[in-house]
C-alpha cells in the first residue's frame, strides 16, 4: 500500500516536472485565452449584445462552460495554478543538480574531460612553470581572473566567468512565480470600484458592480474637478483637487489627473472620467420689477436658496430641471445633460394677490404651467453654473507588489539567460607520450558557442604569445649570464 | 550550373539596375513636379512617397538578385533600402516634431515605426550576418506597410489624456523593436527552410494553404447572391461609418464575392493537386499543381484589380440602412493587404521554383542560418517581455489595473508564451533545425495576428492602437 502511494506520487512528480507537460499546459493556455479573446466576454459587454451575438441554446453552452468568461472560471484558475505547480516542479527537479554545479566548480579536471572536452588545445612547453605563469599572464592580459590550483602531484590553472549564468532560468521561474502569486493574491483580497463624488461633496460609497456597494472607512472629498479640452474640444486633461476625510480630520490632499492617481490606505484613486451631474450650482439671473420701472437687479440663486428682492418680496430657486418635457400639464426631465433646462422660482410677495402667498415663476415661461404673468417681478437667465462630478476609479491591488517585484526579477534573469555566458577554462601541464611537458588548455561556456570558440581561440593565441616573450626574455637572461660568465 | 546560368545574363544583370534607377529617378521627377507645384518640399507625405519609392527599387533589385544572383545588384539594392532608410526617418523625425510625441499614437504611426525599424534590421541582417536575400522576404513586408500607412488616417490628432504618459512611449518603442526582431526571424526562419532541402512541393503547399487562408477569411464577410460586404466610408470624417458604438456599418459590393469564391478554388488547387498526388503517388499531378499556381497568380492579380476599381469609390446599398453609402479602399485594409500578401506569396513560390539552386548558393548554410534565427528570437523574446511590462505598469497608473485579459493582452501574452515555448524546447529538448524554424513561424504569424487581427478583429481598450 505504502510502496504505491510512493510510486504513484512519483509518477505525478515526474509527469509534472516534465517539460512535455509544461508544454502541453502552455498549448491548453493558449487555447483556452485565445477563446476568451474570441467569444464575448460577460464581464466586459452588454448583456443585450450577448443576446445578440449568440442563440439562447448556445449561450446556455456556454455559460455552462464558462466560455463567457474564461478568465475567471475556476477551471482557467486551476489550470493557471497547474501551470505553476509544473514550474515548480521542473524547476524543483533540476535545481539540485545545477545547485552541486554552482556550488562546488569543477576546478580541476581529469584524464577522461580531458579527452572528451570539445574545446582544447596544447602547446608544447619548456618546462611546468614556464607554462603556467606564461598562461597567467594571458589570463590577466584577457582581463580575467585565474585560480592556481594546488593538488598533492600537480599544480593547474581555473579560470571562469559569469558562474550566476547557471542560475539564471530559476531566477526567471521564480519571478514567473512571484507575478503568479501576486495575480492569485489579488483575484482572492483585491477589488475595483467606481466612486463618483459631486464638486463639493464627499463620498465613502464605491460601486462594485450594478447593485453592489462598499462603504470605504474614511471620506473622499472633491474639492474642484476640471477638464481641459484642445481647440478642437476632444479631452486634453481632466483634473480633481481630492481630500481624505478620515475621522473626521483632513488628512491628505492631491490633485490627482489622469496617470497621477492618489494612494491612500493601500487605495487607488485614479481620475477616470468627469461629467455633468445635472444639478445647479450657480444660477445668474436678472430681476426687473413689473410694475413699476425699477432699476432690474442682478442676482445669483444657489439650489434651495432664497434672496430678498425688496422689503415685501423673496425668490426661491426650488427646482432646476436640466432637460425638460412638458406633458399632461406636468414638467419632467429627460436625462442629466443639461440640453433644455428649466429652473421653477417660488416668488413670494405681499403684493400677490391676497389668496395666496407664493407663485410658481418657470424660466423659460412654460405655457400652462406656473404664474408667470402674476409675478411683481420678471426673470430673466444670465449665467448657469452648473455642478460636477468627478469619477475615480478605485482599486485595491495587494499583490501588486509581488508583480512589480517579479517584472524587475525577471528582469534581471532574462538578462542572464540570454546575455550572460558562465565560461570556464582550465590550464593543465601534462607529459605526452614522448615525455616533453605540454599545456593542455580546455574550455566551455552554457551558451553562445560560437562567439565562445573565439574567445578560446584568441585566450590560445595569447598564451602562445606569452610563452613567446618568456622565451625571449629568458634568451636574453641566458646570454646575459654567457657574456658575464666569459 | 546556377553560376554558369548566370555568367550567360550579364547584360541582364545592368539592364534591371538601370530600369529600376530610371524608374526611381521617374517616379521622384514626378513626384517633384508635383511637389514644386504645392510648394512645400520636405513635409511627412512626400518623404514617405520617397521611402516608397526607394523600398519599392530595393525590393525589386533584392528579388532580382534572388533571381539572378548577380552580386551588383544587393549593393545597389542596399542602397535603395538606405535611402529609402533616410527618407523613413525624414517622415519619423516630421512626424515626431509636428506632433509633439513620439510616433506611436495610432496604428498609423505605428506602422511608420515599425516599417523604419525592419528596414533598419534588414540592413543589420545583411551587413553583419551577411543573410543577403533577406530583403526580398522584409522589402516587400515595408511596402506592403507604406501603402498602408497612405490608406490610414494620418492626421495627427491630439493626444487623449489615457495616452499622455511616458510609459506609453517606452511601451510602443519596445513592441516595436520586439515586433521587427519577430518579422527577422521569420524571414530568417523562411531562409532556413530553402536551405535546409525542405521539398518544393512542401511549400507549394505551404503557399496555397496561406492564400486558401486570406480568401477564405475574405469570404467571412460574402453576402447572398454574391455580394462582398465592407465597412462604409465617411470621406469627410475619414472614418468607418458607425450604426451605434462599435458596430460598423456594413455596404455589400454585388458580385466581388463570386469573383473571390472563384479566386479560392483557384488558389486551393495547387492544395488539393499536391494532396491527390502524395495519395495516388504521382510526379504529374505536382507539375499541374504548378500550373495551377500561375493560373492562380493570375486570377488573384485580376481580384486585386477588381477589388481596387470597386472599393476604391463608388456607392453602395446597405443591408442595415436605407440608402446608398460610399466605401473606400482605407475601409478594408486589410481585404488589401491580404490579397496583395497573397500575390505576393505566389510570387515567392515561383521563385523558389525556379532558382532554387541559386537560392540555395547565396545564402548562409543552413547550421548557420538556425544559429541566426536563434539569436534573433533571443533578442525578441527579452523585449517582448519588457514591453509586456511596461504596458501592464501603464495600464496600472491609467486604469488602476496591470492585467484585465483585454484581446491586446491576452494576445501579447500568447506571443510570449509561443517564443517561451521555443526557447524550452531549444533549449532543454534540443529543437533544432526544421521543427524550430516551423515554430519561429508560427511565432511570426501569431505577431502579425496580435499587431493587426486583435485592432480589427477583436474589440477592446486599445481601440487606438
Amino acid at each position: 500500500m505504502a510502496l504505491s502511494f510512493r510510486t504513484a506520487s512519483s509518477k505525478i512528480w515526474q509527469t509534472l516536472s516534465s517539460i512535455k507537460t509544461g508544454v502541453i499546459l502552455i498549448i491548453l493556455v493558449v487555447i483556452f485565452s485565445a477563446a476568451g479573446t474570441v467569444i464575448l466576454q460577460r464581464p466586459m459587454t452588454d448583456p443585450d449584445d450577448m443576446q445578440r451575438a449568440y442563440s439562447p441554446r448556445m449561450l446556455h453552452i456556454f455559460d455552462a462552460v464558462g466560455l463567457t468568461d474564461v478568465f475567471h472560471a475556476r477551471w482557467f484558475v486551476a489550470l493557471l495554478v497547474l501551470v505553476s505547480l509544473s514550474i515548480i516542479a521542473a524547476s524543483l527537479q533540476r535545481f539540485p543538480n545545477s545547485w552541486r554545479y554552482f556550488a562546488r566548480p569543477y576546478k580541476s579536471p581529469d584524464e577522461n574531460f580531458r579527452r572528451v572536452l570539445p574545446t582544447r588545445a596544447q602547446i608544447t612547453v619548456a618546462d611546468e612553470e614556464t607554462g603556467l605563469v606564461a598562461a597567467e599572464r594571458a589570463f590577466r592580459e584577457m582581463g580575467w581572473k585565474s585560480e592556481r590550483i594546488v593538488q598533492p602531484e600537480s599544480f593547474s590553472l581555473f579560470s571562469e566567468r559569469h558562474r550566476i549564468s547557471e542560475m539564471a532560468v530559476y531566477i526567471v521561474h521564480a519571478s514567473l512565480l512571484l507575478i503568479f502569486l501576486g495575480g492569485i493574491v489579488d483575484a482572492l483580497y483585491g477589488w475595483r470600484g467606481f466612486l463618483m463624488i459631486p464638486q463639493g461633496e464627499q463620498s465613502s460609497e464605491v460601486a462594485l458592480r450594478a447593485g453592489v456597494t462598499r462603504a470605504l472607512p474614511f471620506a473622499v472629498r472633491c474639492e474642484a474637478a476640471g477638464e481641459e479640452t484642445y481647440s478642437d474640444g476632444s479631452p486634453k486633461r481632466w483634473w480633481s483637487k481630492l481630500a481624505v476625510v478620515d475621522g473626521g480630520q483632513e488628512v491628505q490632499r492631491k490633485e490627482i489627473s489622469v496617470n497621477d492617481p492618489m494612494v491612500y490606505h493601500g487605495l487607488r484613486f485614479y481620475q477616470s472620467s468627469y461629467g455633468s451631474t445635472g444639478k445647479v450650482d450657480q444660477l445668474t439671473l436678472i430681476a426687473r420689477p413689473t410694475a413699476d420701472a425699477g432699476d432690474p437687479r442682478e442676482i445669483s440663486l444657489a439650489p434651495d436658496q432664497t434672496v430678498a428682492l425688496d422689503s415685501d418680496t423673496t425668490v426661491h430657486l426650488a427646482e432646476f430641471i436640466p432637460d425638460f418635457v412638458v406633458g399632461d400639464g406636468r414638467v419632467y426631465a429627460r436625462s442629466n445633460d443639461v440640453v433644455n433646462p428649466a429652473a421653477r422660482l417660488v416668488v413670494a410677495s405681499q403684493k400677490t394677490p391676497a389668496n395666496q402667498a407664493s407663485l410658481d415663476f418657470w424660466l423659460p415661461e412654460i405655457p400652462g404651467v406656473g404664474q408667470n404673468a402674476l409675478s411683481p417681478y420678471t426673470f430673466e437667465a444670465k449665467d448657469l453654473k452648473m455642478q460636477h462630478f468627478t469619477g475615480l476609479q478605485v482599486s485595491h491591488e495587494p499583490g501588486q507588489w509581488s508583480v512589480w517585484a517579479g517584472v524587475i526579477l525577471m528582469g534581471i534573469g532574462l538578462t542572464l539567460v540570454f546575455y550572460v555566458v558562465h565560461m570556464r577554462f582550465w590550464v593543465v601541464p601534462v607529459y605526452d607520450g614522448r615525455g616533453n611537458v605540454v599545456l593542455w588548455i580546455g574550455g566551455t561556456a552554457n551558451r553562445n558557442r560560437d562567439a565562445f570558440e573565439q574567445k578560446f581561440q584568441k585566450l590560445v593565441e595569447e598564451i602562445k604569445e606569452q610563452l613567446k616573450a618568456e622565451r625571449r626574455t629568458s634568451t636574453r637572461e641566458t646570454a646575459a649570464v654567457t657574456f658575464a660568465g666569459k | 550550373m546556377a553560376r554558369a546560368r548566370v555568367e550567360e545574363q550579364p547584360a541582364t544583370g545592368t539592364t534591371l539596375i538601370v530600369m529600376v534607377g530610371l524608374g526611381i529617378a521617374f517616379l521622384l521627377f514626378m513626384a517633384f513636379l508635383n511637389v514644386v507645384k504645392s510648394g512645400n518640399l520636405l513635409n511627412e507625405s512626400n518623404l514617405l512617397y520617397a521611402a516608397l519609392i526607394f523600398y519599392s527599387g530595393a525590393g525589386a533589385l533584392y528579388l532580382g538578385f534572388g533571381v539572378t544572383g548577380t552580386e551588383s545588384y544587393v549593393k545597389f539594392a542596399s542602397l535603395a533600402t538606405w535611402a529609402g532608410l533616410l527618407a523613413n526617418t525624414g517622415a519619423v523625425a516630421h512626424r515626431w516634431y509636428q506632433a509633439g510625441h513620439p510616433p506611436f499614437a495610432s496604428i498609423y504611426e505605428m506602422l511608420l515605426s515599425f516599417v523604419w525599424t525592419l528596414a533598419a534590421l534588414t540592413l543589420i541582417a545583411e551587413k553583419r550576418y551577411g543573410v543577403k536575400v533577406i530583403g526580398t522576404v522584409t522589402m516587400p513586408v515595408t511596402i506592403v506597410g507604406v501603402v498602408l500607412m497612405q490608406l490610414l488616417r494620418s492626421d495627427v490628432r491630439p493626444l487623449v489624456p489615457a495616452l499622455q504618459s511616458t510609459w506609453l512611449h517606452v511601451h510602443v518603442t519596445l513592441a516595436m523593436l520586439a515586433y521587427a526582431a519577430c518579422a527577422l526571424s521569420f524571414a530568417l526562419a523562411m531562409m532556413f527552410l530553402i536551405q535546409d532541402k525542405m521539398k518544393t512541393e512542401t511549400f507549394l503547399a505551404a503557399t496555397s494553404l496561406f492564400t486558401v487562408g486570406i480568401y477564405a477569411s475574405i469570404l467571412t464577410r460574402f453576402e447572398k447572391w454574391g455580394g462582398l460586404n465592407v465597412i462604409a466610408w465617411n470621406a469627410d470624417e475619414k472614418s468607418e461609418v458607425f450604426i451605434s458604438k462599435g458596430v460598423r456599418l456594413f455596404v455589400t459590393i454585388p458580385d466581388l464575392g463570386w469573383l473571390m469564391v472563384v479566386v479560392l478554388a483557384a488558389v486551393a488547387a495547387p492544395l488539393v493537386l499536391y494532396l491527390a498526388g502524395r495519395v495516388q503517388k504521382n510526379e504529374d499531378f505536382l507539375n499541374i499543381a504548378n500550373r495551377a499556381v500561375f493560373i492562380g497568380i493570375l486570377l488573384q492579380s485580376l481580384a486585386l484589380v477588381f477589388f481596387l476599381l470597386r472599393a476604391r469609390d463608388g456607392q453602395y446599398a446597405s443591408l442595415d440602412a436605407e440608402g446608398l453609402y460610399p466605401t473606400s479602399l482605407a475601409a478594408s485594409p486589410f481585404i488589401l493587404s491580404g490579397l496583395i500578401g497573397g500575390i505576393f506569396a505566389s510570387l515567392l513560390y515561383l521563385l523558389l521554383l525556379w532558382r532554387r539552386d541559386d537560392l540555395e548558393r547565396l545564402l548562409p548554410d543552413a547550421n548557420a542560418l538556425d544559429r541566426i534565427t536563434y539569436k534573433t528570437i533571443c533578442i525578441a523574446f527579452p523585449l517582448l517581455t519588457l514591453m509586456i511590462a511596461a504596458g501592464a505598469y501603464w495600464a496600472n497608473r491609467t486604469w488602476g489595473s496591470y492585467w484585465s485579459w483585454d484581446p491586446k493582452e491576452t494576445w501579447a501574452a500568447i506571443t510570449w508564451l509561443i517564443y517561451a515555448g521555443y526557447l524550452h524546447m531549444r533549449i532543454t529538448r534540443g529543437m533544432r533545425g526544421r521543427v524550430a524554424a516551423y515554430f519561429a513561424v508560427l511565432g511570426f504569424v501569431v505577431v502579425m495576428f496580435t499587431f493587426f487581427g486583435v485592432t480589427y478583429l477583436l474589440p477592446g481598450l486599445h481601440s487606438y492602437a
